[in-house]
C-alpha cells in the first residue's frame, strides 16, 4: 500500500435511532471515546442519522470540517449503507471513503440488559471502524451494458403474463415451457374461483396472445440447460426438439410454477374413490357422475405437518369452489369439508366461503391430533366443535393437497445460482420489500415458483415481475458497486484456477497473458463475497474495501 | 422511503390532494391542491427548534393519540419531507392570539403565516391509486367497550406502544397506568405551587402548617384574617397532596402489561360491519405477541380467533414458532364480551369452541385486531377520478386484470384495492407500475409515428 | 402530451409504484395528503419476520 500523504480527517456520526440505541447505550461516553480515536476530527450525535436532518449534518461535516472519511455508527448496512454512501458522494466525498458500524443489532439490541458491556462493545466496534476507515481507498462504480431482451422460464399464467407485459412495453424476449402446450397447471383445471372463469378459455386466449406477439419467441417442449453470464449479458442454452438454441438476453424471470402433491399412502388415496382436488377438477370438467351423492373433502392433506409445515394458501379456496360446483351439478349431493382453519383470506375468498354455506356446503372442524379415517363407504371424523365422532357417508373423498416445488427447481436454482427455501420454493430477495426479485441482480420471480398463488395473485405477480425486470432493460445499462474482487498482485497469481472453481457467481476465469496463465475478474458478475480472496494461497486476489491491510487494522484496533 | 424523497424522477407533493381530473388514458389533466403548511418547504431544515419552543400541545395522530406533539410539528421523526407543518386549527397565531414564537425561533426564516394553498395543474398519461386504508374504529362495537375500558387498545395503538420511538419508548405501559401517572404529574405541579404558598406563610409565622392547623381547628385565631387565609391555603394543599399520595401508592404497584389478549376479526367477518376477512390481522397479532415477549420474557399471550389465517410464505411456521417459543396460546372462538375487573384489568368472556365451554379470563391488556376499512373520502376520490367501487368501497378490479380500475389508464394497488399485507402490496405496486408504464410506452410509440 | 404518471398515496404501495416507474425513467408525481410520506407501515414498530424497522 502506498504511503498516504493526505491528512486523514475522520468524522464519526453516532445515531441514537430514537431510543433504539440511545435507550440502551451510553452515547455521551461513546462520543467522548470516539473523539480521542486517531484521525478523528469531528464527532456528532444524531437522533436519527438516516433522517433528512441527519444526512444534512453529514454533508455539512464533510464541507465545513473538511472530513475525508466518514464513519456512521447506527443500524445494519443492509438498510442504510447505500443512503449514507450516496450522501457522501453528494457532498463531494468519494462514496467508498465511508464505513458503517452496526451498534444497534450488535450492541443495543443484543445487550439491552447489559448497558455497560453494550457500550464497551460499541466502543470496540467504533474503534475498529475508524481504524479501517483510515485505510479506505476511493473506488469508482462499474458500468456495464444490458442486452435489451428477456427470458421467461415457465409458460403458465404467471410466465405468460410477464412475457406479454414485457412485449407490450416493446421488449423482445423468449418464453420457455417444458410441456408441449402453454398454460401450466391451468391446463388441468376446470373453472377458476371466485368468478368461475373457464380455465380452457383463459389458456386459449393467453396462448393466442403470446404466440401471436412478434416480440415473443416461444419454446415449447424445451428446457434451459445452460446459463452463463450476469445481469445484462446472459448466454442461455435452450434444449428443444429441434436442437439446442443459444440466446443472448439481459434479464431472466423465473415462473416455473408448483406441482400438486400426490398423497400416496394417505387416507386410502387410490385416484378413483379417493382423489385429489386436481383429479376432482377433471371429474367436474367431464361432467360429474349423477350417482355421486355424498362427497367428503379433507383439508391439509400432506401440509401443515412436520414434513411440510407450510400452509399451501390456495387449497381451501379450491375446495370451497369445487364444493359449490358439485352442489350445482348434483343439487342433492351432500358435500362436507373437514378443515383445520378455513384459510379464506381477503374479500373475494371470504365472500365465496359465506356463499358456499348459504348453498349448503357443510364445514366440520377436525383436530390434526385425531385425523379423519377414510373407510370403504364413509369417513369417520371426530367433530372438534361438537366433541363427538361422526360418520359421514362418502361415495367420493377429495383430498386437498398442497402445491409443492417443481422437480426441476433444484436444477434451475443451480443453473441460475439463485437460492430455494427449505420447502424447495425459490427464495425472494427480501420477504417484505423485494417479493419479486432475487438477491442476484437481473433475475426475478413470480407465481407459484415463489409460493402457491391463485389466479389473481399469479397475474398480479406476473405483471409485477415484468415491471421489475424492465428496469435494467429500460436503462440499457447497469451500475455495479465496486466492492468486488480484484487481482491486486498479478505476479503472485499462478493461474491455478482454484478460485475459479469455487466462485459461486461464475465471475472468475483464467486468461492467457504475456506473463502466463492469470485469473481475470468479470467485474459486473462479482458480488464481492470474498471466497476467492480467502482461498488464494498466494494472496493475489483482494476485495475492494475489505483488503487484508484494512481487516488487519481492524483486528489490531480490537486487540489494542 | 428516503429513496423516494431523493429520486430525481419523483416529484414529491406531500400535504396535497387531488381536486379534479379530466381527460382520458394517455392524456389526463389533473388539478392538485397543495395545502399551506405555513412553513416554506425549501427553507425549513427540519431541525425542530420551532416545535421545542411552541407552547401549544396537541394530541399526536401519528402515535394514535397516545402521545403529544406541538401545533408546529413534523409528522414523525424520520418523515419525508422533514419539513415542519403548522396545524392551523391549533396554532395560537393563526387563531388571532399573540404568539409567533416559532417564527422568532426559526433561524432559517422558514415560517410564513401568510402562506396560502397553491393550485397545481399536471398533464399525466396514467394514474395509480395507492390511497391505502383506514383502521376500523371499534368503538361502535358495544360489547368490546373500546374507549370505555382504558386497557383495551387497537393493534395499531399497541404497535405505537411497542415502538422505541413511540410514546412509551417501547415499554408496554398500560393506558390506565399512564393516565394515573399523568394525573400524578399534574398534581405534583399543583402541589409544588401550593407548597410554595404555605411555605411563605410558615416562614412568616415561624410554625409548621400542620401544627398551626390543629390549633386553628381547635378554635384558636378566630378573627385572624391572615391565619384564616393560611388555613384555607393549607386545606387546599391537602386537597392536592392527599390524593397525590394515594395515587403514588397505587402507582408503586404498576408493572408493564404481561398478560395479553389479542382479539381477531374486530369489525371483519362481521355482518354488522365488514363481512370480508382483512387478511393481515392474524399475522399482525402473532407478530405483536412475539415482539411483546421479546420485550418482556414473562409475557404470555392468548390469540382469540375463528380461524388463524397464516397463509403466506413462512407464516404457518412463524405461527407455530410463536406458540413454541413466545408463550402464545391460540384459542378458537369469537370473543363475546369484554368487561373490566379489578385493577383496571380487562376480562374477556368467550366460548372456547374446542372445549365447548364459556370462559372468563382476566388480562393486563387487550388488543383488538381491527378491520382494514376503505379510507374515508374514497367515494369522493373515486368520483373525482371516475372509477367504480366494489360493494365495500374498495376500488373495483377483476381477477384477470387485478390492478386495472374500471377506467382505462387508471390503476390501483395496495389496500385501496382490497385488504392485503406488505409483500402483496409491494408486488401489486410493481404490477400497477407495469400497467402504467405500458401507457407511457404507447405514448412513445405514437410520438415516433407522428415524427415518421 | 406528457407521459408522466400520477401516483395518489405515499404509503408502501405508492412508494414502490413510484420507485419502479422512476427507475424506468418515467417522471412520477407522488401526491400524499399527510405532511410526510410513509403511510401505515411507518407506524409499525418492526415487521415480520426479520423484525427490521419498518422504514
Amino acid at each position: 500500500m502506498p504511503e498516504k500523504k493526505e491528512d486523514i480527517r475522520i468524522g464519526v456520526f453516532l445515531c441514537h435511532c430514537g431510543s433504539n440505541i440511545a435507550g440502551y447505550l451510553n452515547m455521551e461516553e461513546l462520543a467522548e471515546f470516539s473523539e480521542k480515536l486517531p484521525h478523528v476530527t469531528f464527532v456528532q450525535r444524531n437522533l436519527y442519522t438516516c433522517s433528512e436532518g441527519g444526512i444534512n449534518e453529514i454533508k455539512k461535516g464533510i464541507k465545513e470540517q473538511n472530513l475525508n472519511r466518514v464513519v456512521v455508527a447506527s443500524c445494519t448496512p443492509r438498510t442504510h449503507e447505500p443512503l449514507f454512501r450516496s450522501s457522501c458522494g453528494e457532498a463531494g466525498l468519494n462514496p467508498y471513503l465511508f464505513e458503517m458500524v452496526n451498534i444497534r443489532d450488535q450492541c443495543s439490541w443484543v445487550h439491552m440488559k447489559e448497558q455497560e458491556d453494550g457500550t464497551n462493545k460499541a466502543k470496540d466496534l467504533v474503534r475498529m471502524g475508524v481504524a479501517k476507515a483510515a485505510l479506505l481507498e476511493p473506488q469508482e462504480s462499474i458500468m456495464s451494458e444490458v442486452q435489451v431482451r428477456a427470458l421467461v422460464i415457465g409458460g403458465g399464467i404467471a410466465g405468460m403474463t410477464s412475457a406479454l407485459a414485457l412485449a407490450n412495453r416493446g421488449y423482445e424476449g423468449g418464453l420457455v415451457e417444458r410441456e408441449e402446450a402453454l398454460g401450466g397447471l391451468l391446463n388441468n383445471l376446470n373453472k377458476l374461483g371466485p368468478t368461475m372463469i373457464e380455465a380452457d378459455e383463459l389458456v386459449e386466449e393467453k396462448t393466442r396472445s403470446v404466440t401471436g406477439n412478434s416480440n415473443i419467441t416461444v419454446f415449447t417442449n424445451a428446457r434451459v440447460t445452460e446459463v452463463q453470464g450476469f445481469i445484462g449479458k446472459y448466454k442461455v442454452d435452450i434444449e428443444t426438439e429441434s436442437g439446442v438454441k443459444k440466446i443472448d438476453i439481459g434479464v431472466i424471470i423465473v415462473a416455473t410454477g408448483g406441482r400438486p402433491f400426490v398423497p400416496e399412502g394417505l387416507y386410502n388415496y387410490d385416484g378413483k374413490r379417493v382423489v385429489t382436488q386436481l383429479e376432482m377438477e377433471k371429474l367436474l370438467k367431464a361432467g360429474l357422475d349423477p350417482a355421486i351423492k355424498n362427497v367428503v373433502m379433507i383439508q391439509c392433506v400432506g401440509s401443515r405437518n412436520e414434513e411440510r409445515p407450510y400452509c399451501s394458501r390456495i387449497c381451501c379456496q379450491t375446495a370451497v369452489k369445487n364444493a359449490m360446483l358439485i352442489r350445482e351439478l348434483n343439487p342433492d349431493a351432500k358435500v362436507s369439508i373437514l378443515y383445520r382453519d378455513m384459510q379464506m383470506y381477503g374479500v373475494e375468498n371470504e365472500e365465496m366461503f359465506r356463499d358456499s354455506k348459504a348453498k349448503g356446503v357443510r364445514y366440520i372442524n377436525y383436530d390434526p391430533a385425531n385425523p379423519p379415517q377414510v373407510e370403504p363407504d364413509k369417513v369417520r371424523v371426530y367433530h372438534a366443535l361438537l366433541g363427538r365422532d361422526m360418520d359421514l357417508p362418502a361415495d367420493l373423498v377429495v383430498l386437498s393437497t398442497p402445491l409443492v416445488s417443481q422437480e426441476d427447481a433444484e436444477v434451475i436454482s443451480r443453473l441460475l445460482r439463485v437460492p430455494v427455501d427449505e420447502n424447495g420454493f425459490f427464495l425472494e430477495g427480501h420477504v417484505k420489500l423485494k417479493p419479486l426479485d432475487f438477491a442476484t441482480d437481473g433475475i426475478f420471480l413470480c407465481g407459484s415458483a415463489h409460493f402457491p398463488a391463485n389466479i389473481r395473485e399469479a397475474v398480479a405477480q406476473g405483471l409485477g415481475a415484468a415491471s421489475r425486470a424492465s428496469i435494467p432493460l429500460s436503462k440499457g445499462s447497469v451500475v455495479v458497486e465496486p466492492i468486488i474482487s480484484v487481482l491486486a498482485d498479478e505476479d503472485a497469481c499462478r493461474g491455478c484456477g482454484l478460485c475459479v472453481a469455487l466462485c459461486p457467481y461464475g465471475a472468475l476465469e483464467i486468461q492467457k497473458t504475456e506473463k502466463g496463465r492469470k485469473v481475470h475478474v468479470i467485474d459486473v458478475a462479482c458480488k464481492g463475497c470474498g471466497v476467492c480472496a480467502a482461498t488464494c494461497y498466494q494472496h493475489a486476489l483482494s476485495i475492494n474495501s475489505f483488503t487484508d491491510q484494512q481487516i488487519e487494522a481492524q483486528l489490531e484496533a480490537f486487540l489494542d | 422511503m428516503l429513496d423516494v424523497g431523493r429520486h430525481p424522477n419523483i416529484e414529491l407533493l406531500a400535504y396535497s390532494e387531488v381536486e379534479k381530473v379530466e381527460g382520458e388514458a394517455g392524456n389526463f389533466k389533473v388539478t392538485i391542491r397543495r395545502k399551506g403548511r405555513y412553513v416554506e418547504e425549501d427553507k425549513c431544515t427540519g431541525c425542530g427548534a420551532c416545535a421545542e419552543k411552541c407552547p401549544t400541545v396537541v394530541s399526536d395522530a401519528f402515535n394514535e393519540g397516545l402521545g403529544e406533539r406541538r401545533a408546529i410539528y413534523s409528522y414523525f421523526a424520520q418523515g419525508i419531507p422533514s419539513t415542519h407543518t403548522i396545524d392551523a386549527d391549533h396554532c395560537r397565531q393563526l387563531n388571532g392570539k399573540k404568539c409567533g414564537i416559532c417564527a422568532k425561533t426559526c433561524q432559517a426564516e422558514a415560517i410564513n403565516f401568510d402562506q396560502e394553498d397553491r393550485i397545481l395543474e399536471l398533464d399525466v398519461a396514467g394514474i395509480i391509486i395507492a390511497a391505502g386504508y383506514d383502521v376500523f374504529d371499534p368503538s361502535v362495537i358495544p360489547e368490546y367497550r373500546y374507549r370505555e375500558i382504558a386497557n383495551v387498545v387497537t393493534a395499531i395503538e399497541f404497535e405505537r406502544l411497542l415502538s422505541a420511538s413511540g410514546p412509551t419508548g417501547g415499554h408496554m405501559d398500560r393506558p390506565s397506568d399512564r393516565a394515573v401517572e399523568a394525573e400524578i404529574a399534574g398534581l405534583e405541579k399543583k402541589a409544588k405551587k401550593s407548597q410554595k404558598a404555605i411555605s411563605k406563610l410558615e416562614e412568616k409565622f415561624n410554625e409548621p402548617s400542620a401544627q398551626f392547623y390543629k390549633k386553628y381547628q381547635a378554635g384558636e385565631y378566630k378573627d385572624d384574617e391572615d391565619r384564616k387565609k393560611w388555613a384555607d391555603k393549607y386545606t387546599a394543599h391537602l386537597a392536592v397532596t392527599e390524593p397525590l399520595e394515594e395515587l403514588k401508592k397505587q402507582a408503586e404497584g404498576f408493572t408493564v402489561a404481561k398478560r395479553l389478549a389479542f382479539i381477531q376479526c374486530v369489525g371483519s367477518r362481521d355482518f354488522r360491519f365488514y363481512p370480508f376477512c382483512s387478511g393481515y390481522c392474524c399475522m399482525h397479532s402473532i407478530k405483536e405477541a412475539i415482539i411483546s415477549h421479546e420485550h418482556e420474557p414473562e409475557t404470555t399471550s392468548s390469540i382469540f380467533g375463528m380461524d388463524i389465517r397464516a397463509v403466506g410464505k413462512g407464516f404457518e411456521e412463524y405461527k407455530i414458532r410463536g406458540g413454541n417459543n413466545s408463550n402464545i396460546t391460540y384459542v378458537r372462538g369469537r370473543v363475546a364480551e369484554i368487561t373490566e375487573g379489578p385493577d383496571n384489568n380487562p376480562v374477556v368472556i368467550y366460548e372456547d369452541t374446542r372445549e365447548r365451554k364459556v370462559k372468563r379470563q382476566e388480562f393486563d391488556m387487550v388488543v383488538l385486531a381491527t378491520a382494514c376499512a376503505p379510507i374515508k373520502g374514497i367515494a369522493e376520490l373515486a368520483k373525482t377520478l371516475g372509477v367504480e367501487l366494489d360493494k365495500y368501497n374498495f376500488i373495483k378490479t377483476s381477477s384477470l386484470s387485478p390492478v386495472d380500475s374500471t377506467t382505462p389508464g387508471i390503476f390501483v394497488c395496495g389496500c385501496a384495492e382490497s385488504p392485503m399485507d406488505v409483500p402483496e402490496s409491494v408486488a401489486q405496486a410493481s404490477s400497477a407500475a407495469e400497467r402504467a408504464a405500458e401507457i407511457a410506452f404507447q405514448m412513445d410509440l405514437e410520438k415516433e409515428k407522428a415524427v415518421a | 402530451m406528457s407521459k408522466d404518471i400520477l401516483v395518489i398515496g405515499g404509503g408502501i404501495a405508492g412508494m414502490q409504484s413510484s420507485l419502479d416507474l422512476a427507475d424506468m425513467g418515467i417522471k412520477v408525481h407522488l401526491v400524499e395528503k399527510l405532511p410526510s410520506i410513509g403511510g401505515k407501515m411507518a407506524q409499525l414498530d418492526k415487521t415480520f419476520p426479520t423484525n427490521d424497522c419498518a422504514i
